[in-house]
């Protein structure tokens, strides 16, 4: 489903000359699996997941999504994803329906096809109620919904979700994250990138701790505790973050 | 390009503005208030300026004459207030001993009467005024005529007039009490010609009479075309702005762009859809306001001029129903150029408020070039067909004046300056939606040195865009400016060294330092690679084969566009300094060889090589090409160059060599030399003559050399296309794109 092979990505920097944010990332996510990527703030999880999406291109390397290539492929690779993240927000002067629709019909639905897929969506996420209501009167977590019923709309087979949770108060949170397992159960592949221990434990098949554009470590969540000798994933966490910061490896070889 | 995902674009982009409340008040209720309310403030302004009563103060009342007398009672005589000034002048009459004791006194004290607004003008009469009139009559009968010319030159007696310039209630007064000395004036000039029993008619032997041949729609036309096009430009100019800010720029702020990047349109479709949804709010904001003024016009102004006074601000009445069906015409182009100029600032910016800020450099930009049609002497003319906006606006003037044979003359360049510099915009937009820089572009830290530092440590193996257009413009200004200091050559040394050294210094020379310090590979920048050794034969050959249908072209476009009777003479002038050549190779080196390799060095070396990082190697050749004819000074020649460049441009790409573009150059330019010189009477008969036309001076091929000229070039440059090129990274990645998407596509369905 996702292929990500030593994609590399730097920027020009006037301060700091060429600014490596991803170097030699690589990582593999299959059908029914929601693959974590855990790292903190600047670590480069975003650079990642808008590689995957195709708004940005990578410097170097190969990533594809359901066989298509993100840079000579970006119009195919878009019509497969379903992207969520901080950065997409709904329009203010559009209404629910409006906004799904509008995506809806992007992707090439329409008619009594997009309807029907429409309300199931509405239904499911339990968004009938806003139906009407434009952005800009929408809370935060209605917001978020709106965003999920439009990257679900044309019903893709890999969805990525980068930090989806933040700004979400507990409940609205709870209820994003059972419906990203749900989805998981109906057979997608699933990016979820957070900096949180808690949604990666308790949500992620596989997780891959990403730390200054390097990932670190990857495996389930038993694959790292019997590897650190830790179950606790924050430790793990930690422990990775500190080793790296105090040893920075002079290659960019991703160590596994 | 799926033409559906534009038209969804494009409606939910209308929708969305129809919806803000900004845009609606821009576009509808603003000119609909706005227009009857400057009309009304106008015109209560210039009524207020012309009904207002003038407060006129007479000093030396007791100085004037009985007969004909200025004053009745305490006021002017009727008979000298003219119909316009019926009861708008307040006289003061003041006997100069009432007013004052000295001349100084009088006079500083008028001063002071208009200075502080107490008056609007003082008249002041001499006190010796009455005394000299009488005796000035006194001598008309008895002398003879020259001491009555002696006298009348020397010993007029002069009333003065106090008024204040820089308020125009004084100026207004002052103007009123000179229409009233006058009429005064006349009425003793007949008394003294009734005197001496000499008729009127000798002061005035004819009276002249204007026949206006303008119809009265003409009339209305030719007022409306000034003022009607810049209303318009100006209104789709704003029009086009603050959509294109909120859809660009707002976008990005509240983060509804990268929704829209990860939907499956592709960025085409997404400016395409953008685009229009700017331009149709550009062409609603300025056709509703030119329909709010057209029914301010008729409805407002015309009632005024009939109420109003004789002298109402208006007398054009409403605008010639053609002149706005032309407008509306015209619009289309123009708001088109100023949607997509506004759409890549606007996708330039990071905020609405950066976005904002660059609406000010637009307008002082596109101002001038909507300014400029407005001078008197501005003519429709290829110059001024080739400047983008003022093309148009002359253009448009031509036509609502029903001037079609001029306008339809010049409507080749300003269609085609237009329609290349509309393409080029969107072009830019699509660039800037698809550039990751610009649409996550971060606030950065800036300083000079940090920059300069950048600059040298991130050079690149070729220059970037922006160097090679940095290096097209020095080109161009260095020229322009070097033009000013360097004295016309009035020999063949002086000939020769602001040729040769004008290309080496002000063309080479700044390619060749921008190559050294900017880049990387100066030597792959420039193109010095050796070339295959059949491409430079055949480049040799094309430049034979194709230089008969250069030949045409040029007649053509002096044809078409006459060169003016000064550039005549330059030109001459500079055939004179040719042939005082010692000679013909070093004429050759000077004229053909050097502007080969400066101009091959700077346009197809430096510039394009910057200008393919676009990805776009025809856009890039075309952009070269157009530095390269702005650098000839006639424009005539710049057309011609503009062509040539562009075959030029193919050939540096297609060799990837700077060579056999040179060969091309040099050859090209030693057969014009070589048709020049055969052109002059005194060398004719070179065994050569079979080829060409006509033996007068300027004569060009025959046809059929023409004819089988262009049939061998079109083989030669297919011979070209089947070489082997490279690609720069960027045309190889948008290649991949296009085969990858292509291949996708197919693999989907």
């Amino acid at each position: 489903m996702i292929q990500v092979r030593c994609v590399r990505k730097s920027y020009a920097d006037l301060r700091r000359g060429n600014f490596v944010a991803l170097d030699g990332v690589s990582f593999d996510a299959g059908p029914g699996e929601i693959y974590g990527l855990l790292g903190p703030n600047g670590a480069g999880k975003t650079t990642m997941l808008r590689i995957l999406s195709t708004v940005l291109r990578p410097t170097s390397g190969q990533a594809s999504v359901s066989g298509f290539d993100v840079v000579t492929q970006p119009t195919q690779v878009r019509r497969h994803i379903g992207f969520v993240s901080a950065n997409t927000a709904v329009y203010d002067r559009m209404t629910a329906w409006e906004m799904v629709e509008y995506f809806g019909r992007l992707h090439g639905l329409c008619g009594d096809p997009l309807r029907e897929r429409m309300e199931d969506l509405f239904t499911r996420l339990q968004m009938n109620e806003i139906r009407d209501l434009v952005g800009a009167k929408m809370s935060t977590g209605m917001k978020q919904k709106v965003s999920i019923a439009r990257a679900l709309v044309h019903d893709p087979p890999v969805l990525i979700f980068d930090e989806a949770t933040a700004g979400l108060d507990v409940l609205v949170a709870r209820a994003l994250l059972k419906i990203v397992s749900e989805l998981r159960d109906h057979g997608k592949c699933i990016i979820f990138s957070t900096h949180i221990m808690r949604e990666a434990e308790r949500l992620c098949n596989r997780i891959a701790v990403i730390h200054r554009g390097h990932l670190l470590a990857e495996g389930t969540l038993g694959q790292l505790t019997e590897r650190f000798g830790d179950s606790d994933l924050e430790e793990i966490f930690f422990q990775l973050i500190s080793e790296y910061d105090s040893n920075p490896p002079v290659s960019c070889e991703v160590s596994r | 390009m799926i033409w559906n995902n534009v038209r969804l674009v494009f409606l939910r982009e209308v929708r969305d503005q129809l919806r803000d409340r900004r845009t609606m008040f821009t576009i509808v209720v603003l000119p609909l208030l706005l227009y009857p309310l400057l009309g009304m403030l106008f015109v209560q302004i210039s009524q207020f300026m012309r009904e207002h009563p003038s407060a006129i103060l007479v000093i030396g009342s007791d100085a004037l004459p009985d007969k004909p007398a200025l004053t009745s009672g305490s006021a002017f005589a009727d008979e000298f207030i003219a119909h316009r000034d019926a009861g708008r002048v307040h006289a003061e009459l003041r006997t100069l001993s009432a007013w004052g004791s000295s001349d100084l006194e009088i006079r500083t004290r008028a001063e002071q009467a208009v200075q502080s607004g107490e008056f609007d003008a003082v008249v002041l009469f001499p006190a010796d005024f009455a005394r000299r009139f009488k005796e000035f009559r006194g001598h008309l009968p008895a002398s003879s005529a020259d001491q009555r010319q002696e006298a009348a030159s020397k010993d007029l007696p002069q009333p003065e007039i106090f008024v204040n310039t820089a308020s125009d209630k004084s100026r207004i007064a002052a103007e009123r009490i000179e229409r009233i000395l006058g009429l005064w004036r006349d009425a003793i000039v007949s008394d003294n010609l009734r005197q001496r029993d000499v008729p009127l008619a000798a002061t005035q032997p004819f009276k002249l009479v204007n026949t206006d041949v303008a119809k009265e729609r003409t009339r209305r036309a030719a007022a409306w075309s000034k003022i009607l096009p810049f209303v318009v430009l100006i209104w789709a100019l704003t029009g086009a702005f603050y959509p294109a800010i909120d859809l660009c720029a707002g976008e990005k702020e509240r983060g509804t762009l990268e929704t829209l990047l990860c939907s499956p349109a592709h960025r085409s479709e997404i400016v395409w859809g953008k685009l229009s949804t700017v331009m149709v709010f550009s062409m609603a904001t300025s056709l509703f306001n030119l329909i709010c003024m057209a029914l301010t016009s008729m409805f407002i102004l015309e009632r005024i001029v009939h109420a109003g006074p004789s002298s109402a601000p208006v007398a054009i009445g409403s605008p010639p129903l053609a002149a706005m069906g032309w407008l509306v015409l015209a619009l289309v182009p123009i708001a088109a150029l100023f949607s997509a100029l506004a759409l890549s600032i606007a996708a330039f910016a990071r905020s609405s408020k950066e976005g904002q800020y660059y609406l000010m450099p637009l307008l002082l930009v596109t101002l001038p070039l909507m300014l400029l049609p407005l001078l008197p002497s501005a003519d429709l003319n290829l110059g001024m067909s080739l400047i983008p906006v003022t093309g148009v606006m002359l253009l448009l003037r031509a036509l609502i004046e029903e001037q079609f044979s001029e306008a339809l003359r010049y409507a080749i360049p300003v269609i085609g300056v237009t329609a290349g510099c509309c393409l080029l915009a969107i072009r830019w937009a699509i660039d800037q939606f698809s550039d990751e820089s610009v649409l996550f572009r971060e606030n950065e830290r800036w300083g000079v040195g940090l920059w300069m530092r950048q600059i040298v440590r991130d050079r690149r193996d070729t220059p970037t865009i922006a160097e090679a257009l940095l290096c097209g413009m020095l080109i161009l200004l260095i020229r322009f400016f070097a033009s000013f200091t360097m004295s016309v050559p009035d020999g063949w040394p002086g000939f020769f060294r602001s040729t040769a050294v004008g290309l080496i210094v002000f063309v080479a020379a700044p390619a060749l330092l921008m190559a050294v310090i900017l880049t990387r590979r100066p030597a792959k920048t420039l193109l010095l690679q050796r070339p295959r050794w059949g491409s430079v034969v055949a480049a040799i050959s094309l430049a034979v084969a194709l230089h008969p249908a250069g030949v045409a072209l040029a007649e053509a476009i002096r044809w078409l566009y006459p060169i003016g009777p000064d550039m005549e003479r330059q030109l001459h002038a500079v055939e004179v300094l040719m042939g005082q050549a010692p000679n013909v190779w070093i004429l050759l080196a000077v004229l053909a060889f050097t502007p080969a390799v400066c101009e091959e060095l700077a346009f197809r070396g430096f510039i394009l090589s910057g200008l393919r990082h676009s990805g776009h190697r025809w856009g890039a050749i075309v952009a070269s090409s157009v530095f390269f004819g702005a650098t000839h000074g006639i424009l005539q020649q710049s057309l011609s160059a503009f062509a040539l460049g562009l075959l030029l441009g193919y050939l540096a790409v297609q060799t990837g060599s700077l060579f056999p573009g040179i060969a091309f150059h040099a050859v090209y330019n030693s057969l014009a030399l070589a048709l020049a010189w055969n052109s002059d009477p005194s060398r004719q008969g070179s065994g050569f003559s079979w080829l060409f036309s006509g033996s007068s001076a300027g004569a060009g091929y025959r046809w059929p050399v023409v004819i089988a000229g262009l049939a061998a070039s079109a083989a030669l440059l297919l011979w070209f296309r089947g070489q082997p090129f490279e690609s720069t990274e960027e045309e190889s990645l948008l290649q991949a794109v296009e085969r990858g998407e292509r291949l996708a596509d197919a693999h989907e369905l």
